[in-house]
């Protein structure tokens, strides 16, 4: 007899689907696997076996042939496992799946239905392509639940699961529990009231957070900037739903999210080692590329600290991503796209020792040094980060007193503020502004563009450098309230930058 | 201390050997405060209008700065470098280096052409510097600086040796201050340095009419942020706002329409007063 169970396989963010075709025929005993299995897959055949045996169903006694169609298209991962169990089950005995039905979920060999990664995934994309029943590892049901109008199974092991599609006893689906919504507890390990001094830097973080702006901090090591660059998620607003499904899609596929708790509502915030590889900070990996810290940075935050220290080609690499927003990587399975929508913080010292400019120690690079390091960040990468910042060590007698400056929620009212007039003016952040929606959207009072092309005039100032400053001078005015862009934001602008690093 | 090389045998691109006239040599680091670098471009240029030769080492800084001075002074300068005379170190200095030839200048050198810049060069270079020189300034010198090793050879072949004092706050000035309190001759402008080299009242009097001092541009309606600014040491806007109790983003807004106005300078982390130029360049 011949039975039909659907399932899929992941290609980055979206799912394939897969028809898995059991026949069981007269003949020799035998099980036969075809339709491009990855080695994961032709595994399964060992799995699916003890795991009916161990459920107290039987496996057919005869010749069996478990195909998965497309048969051109190359299947990896154990999610099949369950599809596949289900098929020979419904093969042995006879039955059918309800219409519009997928089944999801690795094997033990008790029979008990383990977690797969991206199910939330495969969840949303299943759901478009008009399934309307998922059947899912109970580890994975709430995940799944959270994609609207999909009637998900929690599914313990194999046998619940064939007694419920033989009209046994039912399977409850999942409901969607308030616990999975739940707010996460708005506690943040960093606040700015926290921080001494560097009221520069402070200011730039707002600057950052309310515009979306991309931000530099170098000074030399003891002045902060790791602590500077931890309380930005704390001045964040949390993530809409929409973002907050999209972080959860990244986690998903990479098994990172909390049972229980698929949906985190504070902005990621992800501060990868300078030691680094091109694969785990964009993506990659054999296949279909996985992705990388910048994916799980998306709607947050990308902290590198020791900005120099990180391969020339891994840096080089974050332009795509910082331009568009998103980023395709190409592996032997195919073409994917993940979201990279992050705001990076970058940390650096100003030279290898760390100590140049510093008021009291002295920095014992050579010129020729100091020259080659700081020109690793020139360039392309540089240009593309709108605040640059040089932080300085905070004298001691300035530490020993209680520090004074603003709390992260007062500061993060104004940020909200701020975003608020920018989504609604022109539905994106300051930072997302390409040069023609600048001119279009960010109007210059006459002084201001005065000011901006006289600088420009004088210093030499870069066309992305004019539109970098133009941009900044807009959140200056978007905290403040401004409808035109002042003198005043374009000057504060304009201070955003540092003049021994390339501008 | 190496003894000096024959100077009559000197590898030389430029007019070389030199016209007669008082040789006056200018040191210092070559990562100068803008202080420094202000002081070294501006003696040169005085020197350079009292028509003394200054020479210098072309590295980067103070060096520089005084090969600079001296140019747009209209004067002659003399390079003395730690290559071969066919190979500017550093690169970046190469159009200084036709500058100084096609104002009349020499670029020279002890060392056989093709020489690359090795470490053992510069301080053999640097003791030549003080055997073609009169007099040696030193502008700006941490300790154990390559500066110092220039004044010392200088006080063995008994030339006149001058140091330029600085802030007490800034390790820049701890060599020049040791040089001072060692007997080195205090320099305050050209005049001082034209004196020590004993040169005649009629000759001090006119052409130092036309150095000026050492000052800041005040322009016409001064910004009350640059009192608080210091021209030697760096001060940054965070400390501006502390002490003056004013949002950053109005100091930080004020600070730049400074910069614009050429009133101040970014230097690091930090601003500073910016000195008068010798010679405004574009």
């Amino acid at each position: 007899m011949l039975a039909t169970v659907d399932s899929c396989v992941l290609a980055g963010l979206e799912a394939r689907r897969v028809e898995v075709q059991a026949d069981s025929a007269n003949g020799e005993p035998k099980f036969f696997l075809v339709g491009l299995a990855a080695t994961s897959v032709k595994e399964a055949r060992e799995r699916v076996r003890s795991a009916i045996k161990n459920s107290g169903l039987t496996f057919p006694g005869k010749r069996l042939t478990v195909n998965l169609a497309p048969a051109e298209m190359r299947k990896t991962g154990t999610a099949l496992d369950l599809a596949m169990a289900v098929a020979i089950a419904l093969a042995e005995t006879g039955g059918r799946v309800p219409e519009r039905s997928a089944f999801l979920g690795e094997l033990a060999l008790d029979g008990a239905v383990r977690h797969v990664d991206g199910v939330l995934v495969a969840a949303r994309c299943l759901k478009k392509l008009g399934y309307e029943r998922l059947f899912v590892p109970a580890a994975d049901a709430e995940e799944a639940a959270l994609v609207d109008g999909l009637e998900v199974i929690p599914c313990g092991n194999v046998a619940e699961v064939v007694a419920h599609l033989r009209g046994g006893e039912q399977i409850a689906p999942q409901p969607l529990t308030d616990a999975a919504l739940e707010s996460s507890t708005d506690v943040h390990e960093h606040d700015l009231a926290e921080v001494h001094g560097q009221e520069e830097a402070r200011r730039a973080i707002e600057v950052a957070a309310a515009g979306g702006h991309h931000l530099l901090l170098s000074g030399p090591p003891g002045a902060g900037k790791t602590m500077l660059a931890r309380c930005l998620p704390g001045i964040l607003p949390p993530l809409e739903l929409s973002e907050a499904f999209d972080v959860a899609q990244v986690r998903s596929l990479l098994g990172d999210l909390e049972p229980g708790r698929p949906i985190d509502w504070t902005r990621p915030f992800r501060a990868p080692h300078h030691g680094i590889s091109m694969a785990g900070l964009i993506g990659g990996g054999s296949g279909y590329a996985l992705p990388g810290e910048i994916s799980r940075a998306n709607h947050g935050v990308l902290f590198l600290d020791e900005l120099a220290e990180f391969q020339a080609n891994v840096l080089q690499a974050l332009r795509q991503p910082l331009e568009t927003g998103r980023v395709t990587i190409t592996r032997s399975g195919g073409s994917v796209t993940y979201p990279a929508l992050f705001t990076l913080v970058a940390a650096t010292n100003p030279c290898p020792c760390g100590w140049l400019g510093d008021p009291v120690r002295t920095c014992r690079c050579t010129p020729a040094v100091v020259d080659a390091y700081q020109r690793r960040l020139s360039g392309p990468l540089l240009d593309r980060i709108d605040l640059q910042v040089g932080v300085r060590r905070v004298p001691l007698s300035e530490l020993a007193s209680e520090p004074h400056g603003e709390t992260s929620a007062v500061v993060r009212e104004r940020v909200l503020a701020a975003r608020a007039r920018q989504l609604a003016r022109q539905g994106c952040l300051n930072a997302q502004l390409r040069p023609r929606r600048l001119r279009n959207l960010a109007a210059l009072e006459p002084g201001s563009r005065h000011t901006l092309e006289r600088w420009s005039e004088r210093k030499g100032l870069t066309a992305r450098g004019f539109h970098r400053a133009w941009r900044v001078a807009r959140t200056a005015a978007d905290l403040e309230g401004a409808e035109l862009i002042a003198d005043r934001h374009v000057l504060e602008a304009l201070g955003y930058r540092l003049s021994d690093v390339a501008a | 201390m190496t003894s000096p090389p024959d100077l009559s045998r000197l590898n030389a691109r430029g007019r070389w050997p030199p016209p007669d006239g008082p040789r006056v040599a200018i040191v210092g680091s070559r990562r100068p405060s803008p202080y420094g670098e202000a002081v070294a471009e501006q003696l040169a240029a005085d020197l350079a209008r009292a028509g003394v030769i200054v020479i210098s080492g072309l590295a980067l800084g103070c060096d520089a700065a005084a090969h600079r001075g001296a140019l747009s002074g209209g004067g002659m300068t003399i390079a003395v470098m730690g290559t071969g005379v066919d190979i500017v170190y550093p690169a970046a200095h190469f159009r200084l280096a036709e500058e100084i030839l096609a104002a009349g200048g020499a670029l020279v050198s002890q060392f056989p052409n093709g020489s690359l810049p090795r470490r053992h060069n510069f301080p053999a270079r640097n003791v030549t510097m003080a055997a073609l020189s009169d007099a040696v300034v030193v502008v700006e010198a941490v300790q154990g600086s390559g500066a110092l090793i220039t004044a010392e050879a200088a006080l063995e072949l008994h030339k006149e040796v001058m140091a330029v004092p600085g802030s007490i706050f800034s390790p820049l000035s701890v060599g020049t201050h040791a040089l001072i309190r060692d007997g080195a001759g205090l320099v305050q402008n050209a005049r001082d340095i034209l004196a020590a080299l004993g040169a005649q009242q009629e000759v001090l009097d006119d052409p130092l009419k036309a150095t000026r001092r050492l000052g800041f541009e005040l322009p016409a309606n001064r910004d009350g942020l640059l009192i608080h600014l210091s021209d030697v040491l760096t001060v940054s806007a965070a400390e501006l706002a502390r002490k003056l109790h004013l949002p950053i983003s109005e100091v930080l807004a004020r600070l730049t329409s400074l910069e614009l106005d050429g009133a101040v300078r970014r230097h690091g982390a930090g601003y500073v007063r910016a000195l008068r130029r010798a010679k405004e360049r574009a």
